[in-house]
Order: structure tokens, then C-alpha cells, then sequence
């Protein structure tokens, strides 16, 4: 047991279920392939959803967060001033949290297939993703000002 | 072959992102990874077991229902007609869960990504096997995440059929969590015997310190923290916030009255107009291209038998019937629902008409001249169920062109798409 730990490095348990999981996981990958019309499709967005999310998405929202936070607060830790940045990261993060869910009505990437199939416009869903952004930040700023006070009294 | 927990190390740079230092969260850490594991499990399970549900429902082992060929049969039932909501409860909880675990995903992936640059890149066997099975899960997760985010919302950009396309996705992804969590339960357990369930949810911005790293195990916690920012409660309400609020949008599909406002960015809100009629449409009468000729004074309803032609019913014949009328609940595989009032003759008269039982499978073809979904065949509990209608009003008035005049099918708890509308013919037994 400890040779195997030390030869593979971990249990037993651990190889089988790899093993198996793996063994399902390329016997589904296959079975896709082979039902799809064009199977190097399914390939791009399986491994695109990847490298596009790990190596684009992440990084690109990572550099913005520094950015924004070395504006606002610019290098000091004053409690008033990372107070300011989680006000803005709060109502930012959850309006560009809506708008990657619902960017296809949102930015209309389909406008004739949804008009056609649901029998309605889908024109309002810009209107409304700005209002709720408008709805997030103004509220996250009023309670900002509400802990002003206090925080200005606190501040080091 | 002590050699073996020690393979070659792989030619990358010890620089930027493959450098530990570079990762500079104090808020990273095994705590954090395992605390978002805990609460996306519970999300994916349902989201999980509800899809394969889904699966049953459209009972692909009868007729011409199979979508595709799905290689590996796991449905083990026969879907039932009560409740007459369920379909609509079960796809309603896969998009709401699905919704609502997108935030805690993003976030979870953000936690752990110092880990895809880490070196040395390969430490054994084992973690050969760790890394190919998360390159799957990772992979699976954001493949079926997007396509079905994409999908309720029409908009299919990705070449290739959605529904094997997600069925089969959703193997690749059960398989690879399988092993991810026979692996890194021991790991998580211990996070939390260590740091406590909840504990690091108390500390405001003033107590919260970096995240300790676990001893003996490779985690994500920072060598090298930058001052916190954020506290872990902030950042993880944040995330609830993003969660509740999709899952609300999801939820605004499913309730009916005023909580369809919720649905506020949601593909199936607020309803179209007032009137009888005024409810969701799947598929517009425009959409799937049948000529107005076909619906109009001539149109007649051809009723068979084990291939036999028997009858073929004009409008007013079957308004001449008997009628019933039933409260049943159209529930969409794209996760929204509406529940109406309609009337019409019941399947298992007109099954007594064509000369077969009442209850005989049957097979009911709608005018639409393509598409796999323009035929769906019931079993026996459906067929025989008498609310199960040849639906021919909604709401006490005639239906509507989009709503499948001249008649469409209604059966409970059938998936929306298979209650057939503009029904051209009725095929009861097997078809010769």
C-alpha cells in the first residue's frame, strides 16, 4: 500500500475512479463527436470554452479589478477609500454578472429568430439590464453616503 | 523507481502566472474553494438529475420521439401524468439551478486558477490523472453552462444540434465531478475542520487575513498575500447576490401573476397583451412555415388504427363531441411555464372512434412540414388519461394561429413541445 502511494501517489480508490471517470467522460466525448453534423464545432467549444474563459475572461476582468482598484483607492488602504471601492465593485460585478448571462437578449444577437419564434420584439431587454444597473449603483452609493459618517469617523 | 513520483519536469517559464508569488489574493485558499464547492454541489445535483429527468420525459425508447441515438438507455419509467405540473416543476428547477449555480462557478473558477499554472506541473501519477480529469470538468462545466444559457435564450450560434450536443456534455461533466470529489473531499474536510464551516464569514475587512495554506497539501493559498481588499462575507454575498437574483429571474418563468415581473431579464416574462390567447408561444404559426390553406375551412383530422385509415373529422364534427375541459400546465424544456384553461375531446374518444383501446399509444403528427419535433407519441397512461385533449379552445375562446388552431394537443405533465400543435393526424397502435 505505501509502495503504491509512492509509485502512483495516492490510493487505490483514487486510480479506479480516475480511471473510470476518464474512461466515460472520452466514451461520451466520442458518442458527441459521432452524432454531430460537424463535430470539430462541439470540439471549439469545448476547449474553446476553456482557453477563452481561463486564459481571456479571467485575466482581462482580473486586470480591470486592479485597474479600478489602484484608481479609487490609489495605493492607500484608508478604510474611507476601499469603503469607495467595494461600493463600485459590488454593483459592478453583479450588472456585468447579468449582462454575460443575458447578453444575447440583452445586445439582441438573434432579434429575427426571437421575434419569429416567440411572436414578440425582444427590444425592452437593454432598457431594462440599464435599469437595473442604474438601480444597483445608485443604491449602492446612497448607502455609501449612509456610512460616510461613521466611516469618516473611524478613518485612520 | 523512485523516479516515478518524479517525472521530467515540463519546459515552462518560472515566471508571471507560473510563479507563486504572482497570485496575490489573501482571500484565495482551500477555505474558499471548498466553501463554493459546498454550495454549487447541491445546485449541480438537482440541476443534474432534473435534466436527465428531462431526458425520460420526452420518452425517446417510443415511436419517433428519440432525438438522437443516446447509446446508454437511463430512463427506467414510464413518465406519469400527476401531477399534471411536474414537467414544468422539474425543467423549471434544471434552468433555475443552472441560472443560479453561474456566479458560484465563476467564482469557484476564479479561486482555484493559480492551480492550472502550477508547478511543477506534474508532481505523479496521480496528479496526471487529477489534471486531464479537471481539463473535462472544467471544459464540460462552461460547455454546458454557456449552450444552455445560450439556448433558452434562441440563440443557437454554436453549429452543432444542441440537444446530444448537452446530453452528452453532461456525461463528460458527471463523470469528471465524480473523481473531483472522491479526490478532493479529504481536502475539503479538512479545510473545514481547520478554518471552521462558517467561521471565516465572521471576519469584517479589519480581521480578515490571508488564507493559511493546509500542511502537506498543495492548495491554493497565496504564498504571498496582497492586503485584503474585501472581506471572504463580502466577496461570497456578492456571489449570493448574482446567484438569487438569476435564480429569481429563472423563477419568474415558472410562477404565474404578478411574480412574472421577476423574470426582468429572463426570455419568457411578462406576457404578451391580454386577451385568452394572451400567453407564451414555443413557435409562432409564421415560424414553422404551414400553409394558411392547410388550417383553414378544409382542414380535417385523420383518425387511424394500427395503419388503417378510419375517419377524417372536420372542425365542427369534433366540436360536436363532448367536450372537457382541464387546467393543464404547458412546462418548456427552455425552463418557463404557463398554465391555461382548455377545452376540447379527449384523446381516448377518439381513440374509441378509430377502433383502437383507449389507451393505446399513439402517435400525433402536426401539419408542420419539418422538424423532428412535429410528431410526438404518448404512452399508455398518457393516452388513456382523460384531461389528455385534442385541445380546440383556451380560455373559452377558439385558439389562436400560434397556439395550434385548428387543434392541438394538451396532455399533463407532457414536455411542452410534444403537446403537438396544428394536429393533421391522430395514429393510434402501431403504424403500418
Amino acid at each position: 500500500m505505501k509502495r503504491f502511494r509512492s509509485e502512483y501517489g495516492d490510493n487505490p480508490v483514487h486510480l479506479v475512479v480516475g480511471v473510470v471517470s476518464l474512461a466515460v467522460g472520452v466514451w461520451a466525448l466520442y458518442k458527441a463527436l459521432g452524432l454531430l453534423g460537424i463535430p470539430i464545432n462541439f470540439v471549439k467549444w469545448f476547449a474553446g470554452g476553456v482557453v477563452l474563459h481561463d486564459l481571456v475572461f479571467l485575466p482581462i476582468y482580473s486586470a480591470i479589478g486592479v485597474l479600478v482598484a489602484a484608481a479609487v483607492t490609489g495605493g492607500s488602504h484608508s478604510r474611507l477609500r476601499i469603503a469607495a471601492l467595494n461600493h463600485l465593485r459590488v454593483p459592478a460585478l453583479l450588472s456585468a454578472l447579468a449582462l454575460l448571462v443575458w447578453f444575447p437578449l440583452i445586445l439582441r444577437k438573434a432579434p429575427g429568430s426571437f421575434e419569429r419564434l416567440t411572436g414578440h420584439a425582444n427590444d425592452f431587454y437593454l432598457g431594462r439590464w440599464l435599469a437595473l444597473c442604474a438601480v444597483l449603483f445608485a443604491g449602492s452609493a446612497i448607502a455609501f453616503l449612509l456610512r460616510l459618517r461613521s466611516l469618516r469617523r473611524s478613518a485612520p | 523507481m523512485a523516479d516515478a513520483r518524479r517525472p521530467p519536469t515540463l519546459p515552462l517559464p518560472d515566471a508571471g502566472p507560473f510563479r507563486a508569488s504572482f497570485w496575490r489574493s489573501p482571500l484565495r485558499g482551500p477555505w474558499l474553494a471548498s466553501f463554493l464547492s459546498a454550495a454549487l454541489l447541491p445546485l449541480i445535483v438537482v440541476c443534474a438529475v432534473t435534466g436527465l429527468l428531462s431526458h425520460a420525459a420526452y420518452e425517446p425508447g417510443l415511436g419517433n420521439n428519440a432525438l438522437f441515438d443516446e447509446g446508454v438507455d437511463l430512463y427506467f419509467f414510464s413518465w406519469p401524468v400527476r401531477p399534471a405540473w411536474l414537467y414544468a416543476v422539474t425543467q423549471g428547477l434544471h434552468i433555475v439551478t443552472g441560472l443560479a449555480a453561474v456566479p458560484i462557478l465563476l467564482a469557484k473558477l476564479w479561486a482555484v486558477i493559480p492551480q492550472l499554472f502550477e508547478r511543477p506541473a506534474v508532481r505523479s501519477i496521480a496528479h496526471v490523472v487529477e489534471r486531464l480529469s479537471l481539463a473535462l470538468l472544467v471544459g464540460g462545466s462552461l460547455f454546458l453552462f454557456a449552450t444552455g444559457v445560450l439556448n433558452i435564450q434562441l440563440w443557437y450560434p454554436f453549429g452543432f444540434s444542441f440537444v446530444p450536443a448537452h446530453y452528452y456534455a453532461a456525461f463528460v461533466f458527471m463523470a469528471a465531478l465524480t473523481f473531483h470529489i472522491v479526490s478532493k473531499v479529504a481536502t475539503a474536510r479538512r479545510a473545514f475542520r481547520e478554518r471552521g464551516v462558517l467561521r471565516p464569514l465572521r471576519d469584517d475587512l479589519e480581521h480578515t487575513e490571508p488564507e493559511p495554506a493546509l500542511e502537506g497539501l498543495h492548495t491554493t493559498a497565496p504564498v504571498s498575500a496582497a492586503p485584503p481588499t474585501m472581506s471572504r462575507r463580502l466577496l461570497l454575498g456578492t456571489v449570493g447576490a448574482g446567484s438569487a437574483g438569476l435564480a429569481l429571474m429563472g423563477l419568474g418563468q415558472v410562477a404565474g401573476g404578478p411574480f412574472r415581473k421577476l423574470a426582468l431579464l429572463a426570455p419568457r416574462g411578462d406576457g404578451p397583451g391580454d386577451g385568452p390567447n394572451a400567453f407564451q408561444v414555443n413557435k409562432t404559426f409564421k415560424s414553422v412555415g404551414i400553409p394558411k390553406a392547410d388550417v383553414g375551412e378544409g382542414w380535417r383530422l385523420l383518425i387511424s388504427s394500427d395503419g388503417g385509415l378510419r375517419r377524417a373529422l372536420s372542425r365542427a364534427d369534433l366540436l360536436a363531441m363532448d367536450q372537457v375541459t382541464a387546467d393543464l400546465t404547458i412546462g418548456c424544456v427552455e425552463g418557463w411555464s404557463t398554465t391555461q384553461r382548455w377545452t376540447g375531446v379527449p384523446i381516448a374518444a377518439l381513440a374509441r372512434m378509430a377502433g383502437a383501446d383507449p389507451g393505446a399509444e399513439v402517435e400525433v403528427r402536426s401539419l408542420q412540414p419539418a422538424g423532428v419535433l412535429r410528431r410526438a407519441t404518448l404512452n399508455a397512461a398518457q393516452a388513456g388519461d382523460p384531461r389528455s385533449l385534442l385541445a380546440l379552445k383556451v380560455n373559452g375562446a377558439d385558439l389562436s394561429l400560434d397556439h395550434g388552431f385548428p387543434a392541438r394537443l394538451i396532455v399533463p405533465a407532457l414536455p411542452g413541445v410534444h403537446n403537438t400543435k396544428w394536429v393533421g393526424e391522430l395514429a393510434f397502435g402501431s403504424p403500418a
